[in-house]
C-alpha cells in the first residue's frame, strides 16, 4: 500500500472546505492522474499526500506511516517526507544557487547534517547529481547557476532533484502548466518512466485531459472537493469529462488549446492534441 | 559530458583562494585594530566597567538632575530642528544649481558639486569641533555644523532625485517657453515630491541622533550631559540619559514612519493641494523652527558682524598651509589605515552578530536587543567600550560593531523575511530539517540583499570610524582631536584633508561599484 485516504476532509482556518469525504487508495508503483476544473481541490489533495497539510477529518496514511496529524513527531515526519518527492508548479529553487547544489538538496532529508553542510562548500556527490541531471538532458549544466537557465530547464532541474531523492512516492502539482506542449509531453514521459523504472508511485495533477488519458493508467476526477470518478483511463468517457468540466465552458482543456499556449496569432495552427 | 568518477568542482579552487586571500587581508587589519578579546576579561577592566554598569541601577531620578535632563533634551531637539531648517535653506538653492534636471543640455555644475563634496565630506562632528573653537561652547556650533553637513547631503540627494525621474515633462515645458524653475516645479516636482519629502524626513531622524552626539565636543544638548556623566563614571546618570536617548530615537522613528505613511495618501479632491492637515503641519513646522532658534538664543545676525568675520578669517587662516612634511604624512597615513581597519573589523563583527540575531528562529526575543543596540549612537557606545577594553582602536571597532549589529540585524531580518519562501518550504516537504532548508533554500535568495546592506553600512562606518577617535577610540579622529587640543592647526588641517579625501574615495568607489553591479 502506497497511501490510503479514508474519508479525508480538509477545512481551512477561514472556514472554507477544500476537501471532504475523500476515499482513495493506491498500491506501490501505481500511476494516477488527478484531473478536474481549477479550484476543485487537486492541489489541496496533493498537499495532503505530501504531508504539507494535515487532514481535519478522516485519516491519511502515507507510505505505511499510520495516521498523520499535526502532532506527528518531527523526526518521524522528516523520515516520511524524505521518501516523498514533489515536483512543484514553479520550481522552488533559489536563482543564485548552482544547479549541482539544487539537485543535491534532494537528499537533505536523508544525509547526515555534516554531509549536507560540507556540500554547501564542496558538493560531495558530484556523480550522483550528474546522473540525475543526465536523466533530464541537462548533464552539461551541472555547474551552471540556476538563474542562467530557461524556465523549462529550471523545471527539469526540479525534476532532477526528485529523481536524485529516489522517492517512493512522487507527487507532481501541475508540473507542466508552464511548459510548451512538446516539452510538457516529454516531461510527463520522464516522470512516468522514472516511476516505471523504480516502482515509485506517481500522482500528478494535470490540467490537460489528453495528456492525462494518454500517459496514466488510472484517472481520478476531482470536483468541488470530492471524487467525481476513479476509473482506468480507457473507461473515462467523453460524457464523464464534459460533466467534470461543465463549469469551465464548452471545450475540454487539452494540451494544445489551453489559452496560455496561444500567443496572439502565430500558434493558432497548433495540433489540437498530442499523443503519448 | 561523460560521467567521470574522479570529477571535481571547477569552482572549488576559486573558493579556496578566495578564503585564503580574505584571511591574508584580514589578518593585518585585525592586528591594526588591536583586536584582543582577552582585554574584555582583563580583571582591571572588568572592575571598572563592572562598577560603572552596577551604578546603572537605579537610574538617577533626582529632581535637580531631571531638570538638567529635560533642558538638555529640549536643547537636543532644538539643535536638530534648527540645524535641519538651516540645512534645508542652504540645500534647496545648491541642489537647484548642482542638478542637471530641467536643463536643455545635461551640463553638470562642477563648482557647486565640489562645494557639496566639501560640505558633506567633512563629518558634522569635525565642523562642530571647529565651530566650538570660533563661537565658544554651546548649541550654536552644533546648529551650524548640522546645517552645513546636512545641506551638502540634502542638496546632493535632492539633485539626484530630480535627475532620476522622467525628464521629458520638463523638457516639453521648456520647449514651449517655460523657464527652468517653472519647468522643474510643473514637470519634475510632481514626480519626485514623495521621494524628496521621504528623504527629508529620514534626514531629520538622523539629525536627532547627530545632535545628541555633537554634545560630546561641547555643542550642548544630551551629548554634553552624557559626556560629563561618563567622565565622572556616574552610572546612574548615564543610565537615565541612555534611556532618554532611546525614548527620543524611538519617538523620532515612530513620527518619521507616520509621516512617510501619510505621504502615501491620495490627495483630496479640492482646488488647492494644501488642506487643513498640511497647513497645520506647515504651521507646526514653522513654529517649532522659530521656537528652536529663540530657545537656543542663537542670534544668527551676530555671526555676520565685522568682528565675527575677522575672528573667523583668522581662525581659517591658521589652518594654512597644512603640514605636509613626510613625517606627519606618514602619521596621517597610519591614521587612515587604522580608520579602515576599525571600520572593517567593526562591520564584520556586526555582520556576524546581526545575522545570528536575524535568524528566523531567534528573531522575536532579539528584536528588542536590536532596537536598543541601534538606538545608541556609535560615539556613545565608544565611550562605554573604552571603559571595557581601554582606549584605542579596539574600543572603536567594538562600538561600531554594537551599533551596526543593531542596524544590520534589523535589515537582515527584513531581507530574510522578504526572501522567497517556496524553496525552503519545498525542502522541508522533502524531509530536510529547518536549519538545512534555511541554508539551502532561504539564504541563497537573500544573499544579494545581505551583501548590499553590509557594503552600504561599511561605507557609513568608514566615515564614522574617522571620528570615533574624538572619545579616544583610535583612527584619524584621535589624531585630529589631539592636534586641535594643542592648537596645532597646520597638522589638524592635514588630518581634515585626509578625512575629506577618504570620504570622497568612499563615495567614488561605491558609486563605481553600484554602476558595475547593474
Amino acid at each position: 500500500m502506497s497511501f490510503s485516504l479514508d474519508g479525508v476532509g480538509l477545512t481551512h482556518a477561514n472556514g472554507f472546505t477544500a476537501l471532504s469525504g475523500i476515499v482513495l487508495r493506491a498500491d506501490q508503483g501505481e500511476r494516477i492522474a488527478l484531473i478536474g476544473p481549477s479550484g476543485a481541490g487537486k492541489t489541496t489533495l496533493i498537499s495532503v499526500l505530501g504531508t504539507a497539510l494535515a487532514p481535519t477529518a478522516g485519516s491519511a496514511s502515507i507510505l505505511n506511516s499510520g495516521p498523520i496529524s499535526t502532532s506527528t513527531a518531527t523526526g518521524a515526519m522528516q523520515g516520511l517526507r524524505a521518501r516523498i518527492g514533489t515536483v512543484h508548479q514553479a520550481p522552488p529553487i533559489p536563482g543564485r544557487q548552482r544547479v549541482v547544489t539544487a539537485v543535491l538538496a534532494g537528499k537533505l532529508g536523508q544525509w547526515p547534517a555534516w554531509k549536507s553542510l560540507i556540500s554547501l562548500i564542496y558538493p560531495l556527490d558530484l556523480p550522483g547529481a550528474q546522473a540525475a541531471l543526465a536523466g533530464v538532458d541537462l548533464a552539461d549544466k551541472l555547474f551552471a547557476r540556476c538563474d542562467q537557465l530557461s524556465g523549462g530547464q529550471l523545471q527539469r532541474v526540479g525534476i532532477a532533484r526528485v529523481l536524485y531523492q529516489q522517492a517512493k512516492l512522487i507527487l507532481a502539482d501541475e508540473p507542466v502548466s508552464a511548459l510548451d506542449p512538446a516539452l510538457a509531453l516529454a516531461t510527463i514521459r520522464l516522470l512516468v518512466g522514472e516511476s516505471e523504472q523504480r516502482g515509485a508511485t506517481l500522482v500528478a495533477s494535470l490540467h490537460a485531459v489528453d495528456l492525462a488519458l494518454s500517459c496514466f493508467p488510472r484517472i481520478v476526477g476531482i470536483k468541488t472537493g470530492g471524487i467525481a470518478f476513479d476509473l482506468p483511463a480507457n473507461e473515462v468517457s467523453e460524457n464523464l469529462l464534459r460533466e467534470l468540466y461543465a463549469s469551465e465552458g464548452q471545450e475540454l482543456p487539452m494540451l494544445g488549446n489551453e489559452p496560455r499556449f496561444i500567443p496572439p496569432v502565430a500558434d493558432q495552427s497548433l495540433p489540437r492534441a498530442l499523443c503519448c | 559530458m561523460l560521467l567521470n568518477p574522479a570529477m571535481h568542482d571547477p569552482a572549488a579552487r576559486g573558493r579556496l583562494s578566495g578564503v585564503i586571500l580574505t584571511l591574508i587581508i584580514l589578518w593585518p587589519l585585525f592586528q591594526t585594530a588591536e583586536v584582543k578579546p582577552s582585554t574584555l576579561f582583563d580583571p582591571g577592566n572588568l572592575k571598572v566597567i563592572g562598577n560603572f554598569l552596577a551604578g546603572f541601577l537605579p537610574p538617577e531620578t533626582g529632581a535637580e538632575f531631571l531638570g538638567y535632563l529635560g533642558k538638555a533634551t529640549l536643547e537636543t531637539l532644538a539643535i536638530a530642528t534648527a540645524g535641519m531648517a538651516l540645512a534645508g535653506l542652504i540645500a534647496v538653492p545648491l541642489a537647484y544649481l548642482a542638478s542637471a534636471a530641467g536643463r536643455e543640455t545635461r551640463t553638470l555644475n562642477p563648482l557647486t558639486r565640489s562645494l557639496l563634496t566639501l560640505l558633506r565630506g567633512i563629518p558634522e562632528l569635525v565642523w562642530a569641533l571647529l565651530f566650538v573653537r570660533v563661537f565658544g561652547l554651546g548649541p550654536a556650533a552644533g546648529v551650524l555644523a548640522l546645517g552645513l553637513t546636512y545641506s551638502g547631503m540634502l542638496a546632493k540627494v535632492y539633485a539626484e532625485i530630480l535627475e532620476s525621474v522622467d525628464p521629458m515633462p520638463a523638457q516639453a515645458l521648456r520647449r514651449s517657453g517655460a523657464s527652468r524653475p517653472l519647468a522643474i516645479l510643473y514637470g519634475l516636482i510632481p514626480q519626485a515630491s514623495k521621494e524628496l519629502a521621504s528623504y527629508t524626513v529620514y534626514r531629520w531622524e538622523c539629525a536627532i541622533r547627530a545632535s545628541v552626539v555633537m554634545g560630546f565636543v561641547g555643542a550642548g544638548g544630551l551629548g554634553q550631559l552624557m559626556d560629563q556623566a561618563m567622565k565622572m563614571l556616574n552610572g546612574g546618570e548615564a543610565a537615565t540619559i541612555l534611556l532618554t536617548f532611546m525614548a527620543l530615537v524611538f519617538t523620532a522613528d515612530g513620527i518619521s514612519g507616520w509621516l512617510r505613511r501619510a505621504l502615501d495618501k491620495a490627495p483630496a479632491p479640492r482646488a488647492s493641494a494644501f488642506g487643513p492637515a498640511s497647513i497645520s503641519l506647515l504651521l507646526g513646522l514653522t513654529v517649532s523652527i522659530v521656537t528652536s532658534f529663540i530657545y537656543l538664543e542663537i542670534g544668527l545676525i551676530s555671526l555676520f558682524t565685522a568682528e565675527a568675520a575677522r575672528s573667523i578669517g583668522e581662525f581659517i587662516a591658521s589652518f594654512f598651509p597644512p603640514d605636509l612634511s613626510t613625517e606627519w604624512l606618514t602619521k596621517v597615513g597610519k591614521g587612515i589605515w587604522e580608520t579602515l581597519a576599525i571600520s572593517i573589523v567593526g562591520t564584520l563583527l556586526a555582520a556576524i552578530a546581526g545575522l545570528l540575531m536575524a535568524l528566523p528562529k531567534w528573531r522575536a526575543p532579539w528584536s528588542f536587543v536590536l532596537n536598543t543596540l541601534r538606538s545608541v549612537p556609535e560615539l556613545v557606545w565608544a565611550t562605554i567600550t573604552a571603559l571595557a577594553v581601554g582606549l584605542g582602536p579596539f574600543a572603536g571597532a567594538l562600538a561600531l560593531a554594537l551599533h551596526t549589529a543593531g542596524v544590520l540585524g534589523r535589515l537582515y531580518a527584513e531581507a530574510l523575511a522578504n526572501a522567497p519562501a517556496a524553496p525552503g518550504h519545498a525542502l522541508r516537504l522533502a524531509g530536510s530539517g529547518n536549519c538545512l532548508s534555511f541554508l539551502y533554500g532561504t539564504l541563497p535568495g537573500a544573499v544579494p540583499q545581505l551583501i548590499a546592506y553590509t557594503l552600504y553600512r561599511w561605507e557609513m562606518n568608514i566615515r564614522m570610524a574617522a571620528i570615533l577617535g574624538f572619545v579616544g577610540a583610535g583612527g584619524l579622529g584621535q589624531l585630529l582631536y589631539f592636534e586641535l587640543s594643542l592648537f596645532h592647526h597646520a597638522q589638524a588641517s592635514t588630518v581634515i584633508i585626509a578625512m575629506l579625501l577618504l570620504s570622497v574615495a568612499v563615495d567614488q568607489s561605491s558609486a563605481w561599484l553600484r554602476r558595475h553591479q547593474q
